[in-house]
């Protein structure tokens, strides 16, 4: 037992990386004239690991733009019947529903129609498009096509799926899982990271009345945002994503409302004498319980679990599930970052100048902390990736048509002499997270120059 | 210190509250019907009276059995329109139909009529006797309603009842016997469509249901460690986990020793030789390493080491030795079937704690105390591994956390591209069968690991650096 008491009265130190980077921030923004920013910026470039790896990313948002003109079913331009068509683009106007197609192209196979000219895309197929003379052909076999313009480039799988267009359609989902995903874990670890490293466990006080007015009205709000309109929400996942998040925003307009009116009740009764006591919040507390609460649960079985009881399994509602699981480490990051700005002067003095609290937490204590962020979110968005392909390599929450990386790779496992089914979408997905991994390390490196020298 | 475990460990019980709580929603809002899939029955048939009479007899029992003809939770929050009896309705899909049904029309009990008088007009309808001149129209009628059981939509219940009103007026005998319940139902279903009020649902009510209700059973049988019987099989979920658990414990711990036994003489040589080619070879790789997702480097062993390539390797369970083969040959066996699941599972390990530890070791070495060691003239080796060794292993104690919930949910995927019979298999099938006592368990234990593991991880760190303490001293 000695050395427990040993312990006992020596102070704690806290092992925390942030903190560390923090001071070497303080200690070389020795040049007064240079912003942070752009410091950061020069030592990130100096890294050229770290740069290359960004000129891939920027290469595979081209790719997942331009996507439908690289491999599409049809052409990007031609002549047809002495008029000049550019069905690829077309398409999107069918889409949003500005034009309708002729009715010379309703159900056709763009491919066996006999045009005076035409340019075709890099690769004529989409990903749905099923070959039947070519299945599970590999690259370097003999493949049935009229000529070498409708060769399967990297394949095909066991229905005749092309595997060329599978990738290149399947880095726009990469791309998304990466941006979605990180986007809600950003809002929300951002906004609990705030409050808890802002207001720490001894800022945020709040009349009795007030308190016991949000929770009523916190309730209330939960109950018509959400409560009522259950079915709503619920029937419009499966009709499509857009429905869904304008129902969803709808929600959190109707929730916004009623917390406004509480908090305008709650004004009304500050000339209450009676309930004018005032207590603190422990908001730190409160809050970093919940991440150790949420740290705790076993995250891939929930994802997993969660996604394969959706009624309608959609890739956005995989990737809604991943940003509500994996905020937890910015948070932590914000939070450490915001406890040491709250007690900078320059917050004191804009709390002197009588600055909102919302304000200064928006405008001048998040910007000093956003760089842990920016590290987590990086290293975010490589997890993300890795969670999305893991479930649709096991065929969970991703429905069966849409052809992701994930859900080429595990056609692999039913063909097992199919060595271009293991190794491309496999190494796409390679690339991405390592290059997202390296963008991370080169971040916090530019960020902590004490390690490079 | 005491008292800094105790105080983590009263973290724990919200902890798993939450997670219980979670599992819970989540298996409620499941699609399918547990108690139709443990007695593997389909609809309701269109036998005679009597089997169904049978069928519905042993539902029932079946469903009280499981306890879920309980109200849900403590309490509920919702609207006026929700019918607070609605848990006594025996099948999932009555249940839900009859609730959407109710927030539309806005009166329960007039829903409630409408069903009963539904059930009514069905169980006329397989009264009516079996013959060839009635069985294609009594045929169409019981699926008609059937339709309406599980239909909420508005056009497609007025046009079924259409056409069960055609239908039963077509054939003579069975309007006879049915057209007093039809009646009844026609009216029920008026009243209903006439009284319809959307206003009650916005309303919130507040229903108490007491300790007697499906969360709180399922939570205290895990507490005294009654985990259920699996949905799938019948059989009691804890032998299902142990006899998973075994293969499960036996890869990720393999994979660990063999991982930290690698990883730690690398990572210390790593940091060591610092700005040598050799280093940065091994630091490259090691990164490569960690950054390989474990599901490809499966599928590409599979198809290059077993089965559609070389063939060197088993790719597929773990061998099909009989119970009474040899000790040693089922031994060998096994582990031949064992050895690219281990590779899979150990490459992304060691080279995460190899960088950690060079990391560790790369701080530790730039510290005065090393450098005065160096100084007074020791050996390099016995530098590093005497002095700076020990400080440098700090890292890794946290890694050493994760192991527990590692034992659990760590090999998951390796065992699924492997087939092996162990924890993730498990789990993967129940969510897929919806055999939520397995999810259930499973997702509390790693949870409870999960804490245990970063509890014993902060006490160790605590009895390895003494300069760390939990009591809040200023």
């Amino acid at each position: 037992m000695n050395f427990l008491k040993s312990i006992l009265f020596k102070s704690k130190i806290k092992n925390d990386n942030t903190l560390d980077a923090v001071n070497q921030r303080e200690s070389f923004r020795g040049k007064e004239n240079e912003s942070y920013w752009s410091v950061v910026r020069k030592q990130f470039k100096k890294n050229k690991i770290a740069v290359w790896s960004l000129r891939i990313v920027y290469l595979f948002v081209v790719l997942a733009l331009f996507a439908d003109f690289i491999a599409n079913e049809k052409p990007i331009a031609a002549k047809y019947n002495g008029e000049v068509y550019f069905p690829v683009l077309k398409e999107y106007a069918v889409d949003l529903g500005i034009t309708n197609w002729d009715k010379d192209f309703v159900n056709v196979s763009w491919k066996d129609l006999e045009y005076e000219w035409v340019v075709w895309p890099l690769s004529p197929y989409l990903p749905k498009n099923i070959d039947f003379l070519n299945t599970s052909v590999g690259p370097f076999e003999e493949q049935q096509v009229k000529s070498s313009k409708w060769k399967h480039w990297l394949g095909t799988d066991a229905l005749g799926h092309d595997v060329f267009a599978g990738m290149i359609h399947g880095t726009r989902i990469a791309l998304l899982v990466g941006i979605v995903s990180m986007g809600i874990a950003a809002i929300i670890g951002i906004f609990f990271g705030a409050i808890a490293g802002y207001y720490g466990d001894d800022k945020l006080k709040m009349r009795i009345s007030s308190l016991i007015l949000y929770i009523l009205g916190f309730i209330i709000a939960c109950f018509y945002a959400f409560g009522t309109r259950s079915y709503l929400l619920s029937d419009s996942i499966g009709e499509s994503f857009s429905d869904f998040s304008l129902e969803l925003l709808i929600s959190f307009i109707i929730f916004g409302a009623i917390m406004f009116v509480f908090k305008y009740i709650s004004k009304g009764l500050k000339k209450l004498p009676i309930l004018k006591k005032e207590v603190v919040i422990p908001a730190d507390i409160l809050i970093s319980r919940l991440i150790e609460i949420i740290d705790s649960i076993p995250k891939l079985f929930l994802i997993i679990s969660i996604a394969a009881v959706v009624a309608k399994p959609s890739i956005f509602i995989v990737m809604m599930i991943i940003g509500l699981t994996t905020w937890t480490g910015i948070a932590r990051f914000t939070r450490a970052e915001l406890l040491r700005v709250r007690n900078l002067e320059y917050i004191e003095a804009a709390n002197a100048l009588g600055y909102k609290e919302f304000r200064i937490i928006v405008k001048h204590a998040l910007p000093n902390a956003l760089s842990p962020v920016l590290i987590s979110i990086a290293f975010g968005i490589a997890s993300a990736i890795l969670i999305e392909s893991t479930l649709s390599f096991i065929g969970v929450g991703v429905p069966a048509e849409t052809i992701t990386w994930g859900s080429l790779l595990s056609s692999a496992r039913q063909d097992s002499t199919a060595w271009w089914l293991a190794i491309f979408p496999g190494f796409a997905i390679f690339i991405t997270v390592t290059i997202y991994n390296l963008i991370g390390e080169g971040l916090t490196d530019a960020m902590n120059p004490k390690l490079k020298k | 210190m005491l008292k800094y475990i105790l105080k983590r460990l009263l973290i724990f019980i919200p902890t798993l509250i939450a997670i219980s709580l979670l599992t819970f929603v989540i298996s409620i809002n499941a699609p399918g019907d547990p108690v139709e899939t443990m007695l593997n029955q389909g609809g309701g048939g269109d036998g005679r009276s009597g089997e169904k009479l049978a069928s519905e007899k042993t539902y029932e029992a079946k469903r009280h059995e499981l306890g879920f003809d309980l109200p849900l939770f403590y309490f509920s929050l919702t609207n006026a329109t929700f019918p607070d009896t609605l848990h006594r309705i025996s099948k999932k899909a009555h249940r839900e139909t009859l609730q959407r049904l109710s927030y539309e029309y806005g009166e329960w009990e007039n829903v409630s009529s409408y069903y009963h008088t539904l059930r009514a007009l069905e169980s006329k309808l397989y009264e009516v006797e079996i013959l060839d001149k009635t069985s294609s129209d009594l045929r169409k009628l019981k699926d008609a309603v059937n339709v309406l059981y599980i239909n909420y939509d508005s056009e497609k219940m007025a046009a079924t009842i259409e056409n069960i009103e055609f239908d039963l007026f077509k054939n003579k005998t069975i309007k006879n016997s049915c057209s007093n319940a039809y009646f009844d139902f026609i009216n029920a279903y008026n009243q209903m469509l006439v009284n319809k009020s959307t206003f009650s649902r916005y309303i919130p009510v507040l229903i108490w249901y007491g300790l007697d209700n499906q969360y709180h059973r399922w939570i205290s049988g895990f507490v005294v460690g009654d985990y259920g019987i699996s949905f799938q099989d019948k059989r009691p979920v804890s032998s299902k986990i142990f006899d998973a658990l075994k293969w499960s414990m036996i890869l990720s711990i393999l994979s660990i020793v063999i991982a930290y036994l690698i990883a730690i003489p690398l990572g210390v040589r790593s940091a060591v030789d610092k700005g040598k080619w050799s280093e940065k070879l091994i630091t490259t790789g090691l990164f490569l390493l960690y950054s390989l997702p474990n599901f490809w480097v499966a599928t590409m062993l599979i198809q290059f080491l077993g089965g559609g390539g070389l063939g060197w390797f088993p790719t597929f369970g773990l061998g099909s030795l009989p119970e009474n083969a040899p000790y040693w040959d089922r031994f060998f066996e096994t582990a031949y079937h064992l050895i690219l699941p281990l590779l899979c599972l150990t490459y992304a390990s060691f080279a995460f704690i190899s960088r950690q530890m060079r990391g560790g070791m790369l701080d530790v070495l730039e510290m005065d105390y090393v450098r005065t060691a160096k100084a007074k003239g020791l050996k390099k080796n016995v530098v590093v591994w005497k002095h700076a060794f020990r400080n440098s292993l700090i890292p890794i104690i946290t890694l050493f956390a994760s192991i527990f919930p590692l034992a659990i949910g760590g090999s998951f995927i390796i065992e699924i591209i492997f087939s092996i019979p162990g924890m993730g298999q498990l789990t993967l099938k129940a969510i897929f069968a919806r055999d939520f006592p397995i999810v259930f368990t499973v997702l509390m234990f790693t949870a409870i690991l999960t804490l245990v593991g970063n509890l014993v991880a902060d006490i160790l760190y605590a009895y390895v650096d003494p300069r760390i303490s939990f009591s809040n001293k200023k």
